[in-house]
């Protein structure tokens, strides 16, 4: 039923375009069968039994609108619209259901029409007989001529452009042109095509010179050389990418310079190993390249199969892909840059410096670049502190050693290179590891001690690294320093363990002190009294095996001989270097033999000053047995007295004026000596000493130690005015003492005078053995008296008066020079700087006698 | 027919119609409807188009003479099985 209605309708339908199409109907006849045509009719209609695009009212609609924008006529599309508006709400039973196929049958029937009124004019042609199906725009020859072209054909549009015709729907399609312009323009212009420009640009990446893009020597960069047409963009964004290569020029050309070098031991172990991480980097850097050129010849895969893509890899990927190694790559030139000329620990604390970074991929980068780099270095390190091994061929170490002898080897043999020290290593750690490794290799060498390989190992053990090599590493500097810290301590433990336990340090310093300090009182007695006759001899005159002899029996005969005999046997005596005129006094001292390790502390220097302080010391103890000899003769005795009795009234009175001036003299001059030798020996020399033991309680290390004593030192020799700001003093103090000896000899000649008068006077009335003693003792007299016999009570008279008289001048003149000396050497002492000094001038002064005598002092 | 009907029928003819003319499809009212008769029957609507083109062409360029080399519209006539 339905078919043969739609039968119907497709006659009916035929008749009518028939009819339709021949206005004439007397042709009607010669043309088109109407059966023939009603079987072609549907043959058509059954070729195609489904739509080909899909059921969509509303798109087609829109399309249709479109279509009338598109051709100009945008009244129409409204018109259109409205009118859809209208059909579309149109329902009920009688309604088109088919709305869609209504519009779209109108559509493509439009659209034909339109296609075949431009067909027309070329219809007579007769080489165009039909249109080719789809929407394809139809391509004229320009041969013009041949058609019969309808001029007046409006929607026509003839465009000729070298050669191509192009075809527009419509006049007004001025985008298409546009595009189709800028397109030529394009093709016009690159002469070189992308792909191209990137694999170039890649190898430029790699050092290498592309096709086109080349190194250039004059700008110092990767170049488009400027014969080569490309847009501005291009070339510019190809000069950005091989920027890359410039920096990989640079890294790559330090890397194989230094590795030249290595052959020549030029470069130092943490060169080599900076080359090392270096060429690692590139190695990821040569990846991703590799991976790249892989990517830059496949076409990226599309949805839609007609659109076409260029290579994957275009300059702009390429400079997304660079970012990250761009930023990597530079940071390895710039350190390339700042490390040229340097070695060794300064060029890591170069690389140090630029770790300094907040960016977390630029810190990541640095922190492995140095692990690798610092490593080296912190080897070092460890073998120097636990072992004390300077395994340091290229010197980039920051300690240095140099061969010494044994004895200085704790001063000089190693120090710090300051200049090689990086910078995550601050001062005082370096110190601590020098310091270390000193001990070490002092307690190898100097102490043939083995057992601080015990103490390295427990250190490691505490800090929880091991011994071997690697434990540490760049970053770990807490690490570094928690293990040389314990290291240190240990060792400086040991150290001093050595030094106190097995080489009596103490023992020693307190045998100095007895002996050359002259603290062993009667030991210092016994031998000044035997030394003294030998050194008032000249200097060379006198034997040191003599001296020796007498030291030895010295020794013996005092409390020394219970001390221990390796100490004793380090006792000795010195003849200094003598001049002529020079008297034994000046040139007698003595020495202590320190040994290995001991002579690490008495060094020559410190015993140079101990000597000084000992011919001080010994000047002292000179003068004042001076003084007390002196008064053994002045003691009131039998023949003092005797002369005295003897004696007539006026030289009884010079007599004892004399005599009373001497001792007056001698009393003075006592009393500055007591007190200067108590300053000396007590408020000097032992408070110095117990704070010596103090510190030498207290020390942790030989440092401290050698601090110490030269602390010691350095007091006694302030205090004792031997120090340069008291040279004045120290003048007038040996000034005065010069006087007290002298004294001594004219109080010697005085009472020498005396017993012979005395025996003068005696000799008469005296057994022929007191004669021979007193004669015996005047054997000692001084020139001056010669040998008289006889003149009588009156000469002897006259005698005794005059030598008084000569004596009492002496000893005025003496008293005088005494007192001023005296005067001015108690005027410049509160001058000087030493608190303890003024100790010294209040014992002097207590009575205040000498500033109440003489008001300026 | 009711009226009602009719009207919508009359009117929706009237719209495509008009709408025809816009689209400049140079069809007549009877013939559009006979058309959209067809369409609503389920007929392809592009067939009919192309049904509508071969039919309006110029006589005497659906002949088929040697000169026209055309590759779609080169039919054999052939006896068609009538559709009832």
């Amino acid at each position: 039923m339905e078919e043969q209605k739609v039968s119907d309708l497709v006659k009916e339908l035929v008749l009518r375009l028939l009819s339709s199409n021949q206005p004439d109907a007397e042709h009607s006849t010669s043309l088109v069968d109407p059966p023939k045509a009603l079987k072609y009719a549907m043959r058509i209609l059954s070729s195609r039994m489904a739509p080909s695009i899909s059921v969509d009212e509303a798109a087609m609609a829109e399309s249709i609108k479109r279509h009338l924008v598109n051709e100009g006529k945008s009244s129409d599309a409204l018109t259109f619209a409205d009118l859809y508006t209208k059909f579309s709400s149109k329902s009920g039973p009688a309604c088109i259901k088919n709305k869609w196929a209504v519009l779209y049958l109108l559509k493509v029937i439009s659209e034909d029409r339109r296609k075949e009124k431009k067909s027309d004019s070329r219809v007579s042609s007769g080489f165009f007989a039909s249109t080719v199906s789809g929407g394809l725009p139809v391509l004229f020859d320009d041969d013009s001529n041949n058609c019969r072209v309808s001029r007046n054909q409006k929607t026509l549009d003839k465009g000729w452009n070298g050669g191509v015709l192009l075809v527009s729907k419509d006049p007004e399609n001025i985008r298409d042109i546009a595009f189709r312009e800028f397109g030529n323009l394009l093709k016009e212009e690159i002469e070189v095509s992308e792909g191209v420009l990137v694999r170039d640009v890649l190898y430029a990446c790699q050092g290498i010179d592309g096709k086109h893009v080349k190194f250039d020597k004059n700008v110092d960069g990767y170049v488009l050389p400027d014969f080569i047409k490309v847009p501005r963009a291009t070339g510019i964004m190809v000069r950005k990418l091989c920027e890359l290569g410039w920096l990989f020029r640079k890294v790559k050309g330090y890397i194989s310079e230094s590795m030249d070098r290595f052959p020549a031991e030029d470069v130092g172990t943490v060169g080599q190993a900076f080359c090392a991480a270096l060429q690692d980097e590139l190695s990821e850097y040569y990846k991703l390249l590799a991976v790249l050129e892989a990517q830059s010849m496949n076409p990226i895969p599309l949805v839609s199969e007609t659109a076409s893509s260029g290579n994957y890899l275009s300059l702009r990927r390429l400079s997304v892909w660079f970012a990250e190694p761009m930023v990597k790559m530079r940071l390895m030139a710039v350190l390339v840059d700042s490390c040229k000329v340097l070695r060794g620990g300064a060029m890591a604390g170069a690389i140090h410096v630029h770790a300094q970074h907040g960016d977390p991929l630029v810190h990541e980068f640095m922190r492995r670049l140095l692990r690798r780099v610092c490593s080296p270095l912190f080897e070092m390190v460890r073998s120097w502190v636990l072992e004390g091994e300077l395994d340091d061929i290229f010197a980039e170490f920051f300690v240095l050693g140099q061969p010494v002898k044994a004895e200085s080897l704790w001063r000089e043999g190693y120090r710090l290179h300051t200049a090689m020290l990086p910078s995550f290593i601050s001062q005082s750690l370096a110190q601590r590891i020098l310091r270390t490794g000193k001990s070490i290799n002092f307690l190898r060498v100097c102490c043939e001690d083995q057992g601080w390989a015990d103490a390295a190992t427990e250190a490691a053990d505490a800090v929880g690294t091991t011994t071997r090599r690697g434990g540490l590493g760049y970053g770990e500097t807490d690490a570094l320093e928690s293990l040389v810290v314990e290291a240190a301590k240990r060792i400086d433990k040991r150290l001093m363990d050595v030094m106190f336990k097995r080489y009596k340090f103490k023992e020693h310093c307190l045998a100095i002190k007895r002996y050359l300090l002259l603290g062993q009182g009667d030991f210092v007695q016994y031998l000044m009294d035997i030394v003294r006759p030998e050194l008032s001899e000249p200097a060379n005159t006198i034997s040191s095996f003599k001296l020796a002899g007498l030291l030895e029996s010295a020794i013996r005969s005092s409390n020394a001989q219970y001390d221990d005999p390796d100490i004793l046997d380090r006792l000795r005596v010195k003849m200094m270097p003598h001049g002529t005129g020079d008297r034994g006094w000046d040139v007698f001292s003595l020495e202590y033999d320190a040994r290995v390790p001991l002579n690490t502390v008495f060094t020559e220097s410190v015993m140079a000053r101990y000597l000084i302080i000992f011919n001080f010391l010994w000047k002292l103890r000179r003068v004042e047995h001076a003084l007390i000899g002196a008064w053994k003769m002045m003691k009131p005795n039998s023949i003092t007295s005797h002369f005295f009795t003897k004696l007539e009234g006026a030289v009884k009175l010079q007599l004892v004026t004399t005599l009373r001036r001497c001792q007056v003299l001698w009393d003075e001059m006592n009393h500055f000596l007591t007190n200067l030798q108590y300053y000396i020996m007590f408020e000097v020399l032992e408070v110095s000493w117990s704070n010596f033991l103090d510190e030498m309680e207290v020390a942790k290390d030989l440092d401290d130690l050698l601090a110490a004593q030269e602390k010691y030192l350095h007091s006694i020799v302030e205090k004792s005015l031997l120090g340069e700001r008291s040279q004045t003093l120290c003048k007038t103090l040996f000034a005065l003492f010069d006087l007290i000896l002298r004294f001594r000899s004219h109080a010697d000649r005085l009472y020498e005078g005396i017993h012979e008068l005395r025996a003068r006077t005696t000799e008469s009335s005296m057994p022929s053995r007191d004669r021979i003693k007193s004669r015996l003792k005047s054997n000692d007299e001084p020139s001056g008296f010669g040998s008289w016999v006889g003149g009588g009570r009156k000469a002897l008279t006259q005698r005794a008066g005059e030598f008084l008289r000569i004596m009492g001048q002496d000893l005025n003149t003496i008293a005088n020079e005494y007192s001023s000396l005296l005067e001015g050497f108690i005027a410049q002492l509160p001058v000087q700087q030493h608190v303890d000094l003024k100790f010294l001038l209040f014992r002097l002064d207590f009575t205040e006698f000498y500033s109440r005598l003489h008001p300026s002092v | 027919m009711d009226p009602e009907a009719a009207r919508t029928a009359r009117d929706s003819l009237d719209l495509a119609f008009h709408m025809s003319n816009i689209l400049d499809t140079g069809l007549d009212r009877h013939t559009l409807s006979i058309l959209i008769a067809l369409c609503d029957m389920g007929l392809n609507p592009e067939t009919l188009a192309a049904l509508v083109k071969e039919l309006r062409r110029d006589p005497s360029s659906s002949q088929p003479t040697p000169t026209i080399q055309s590759e779609i519209v080169d039919f054999t006539v052939m006896d068609l099985p009538m559709l009832s």
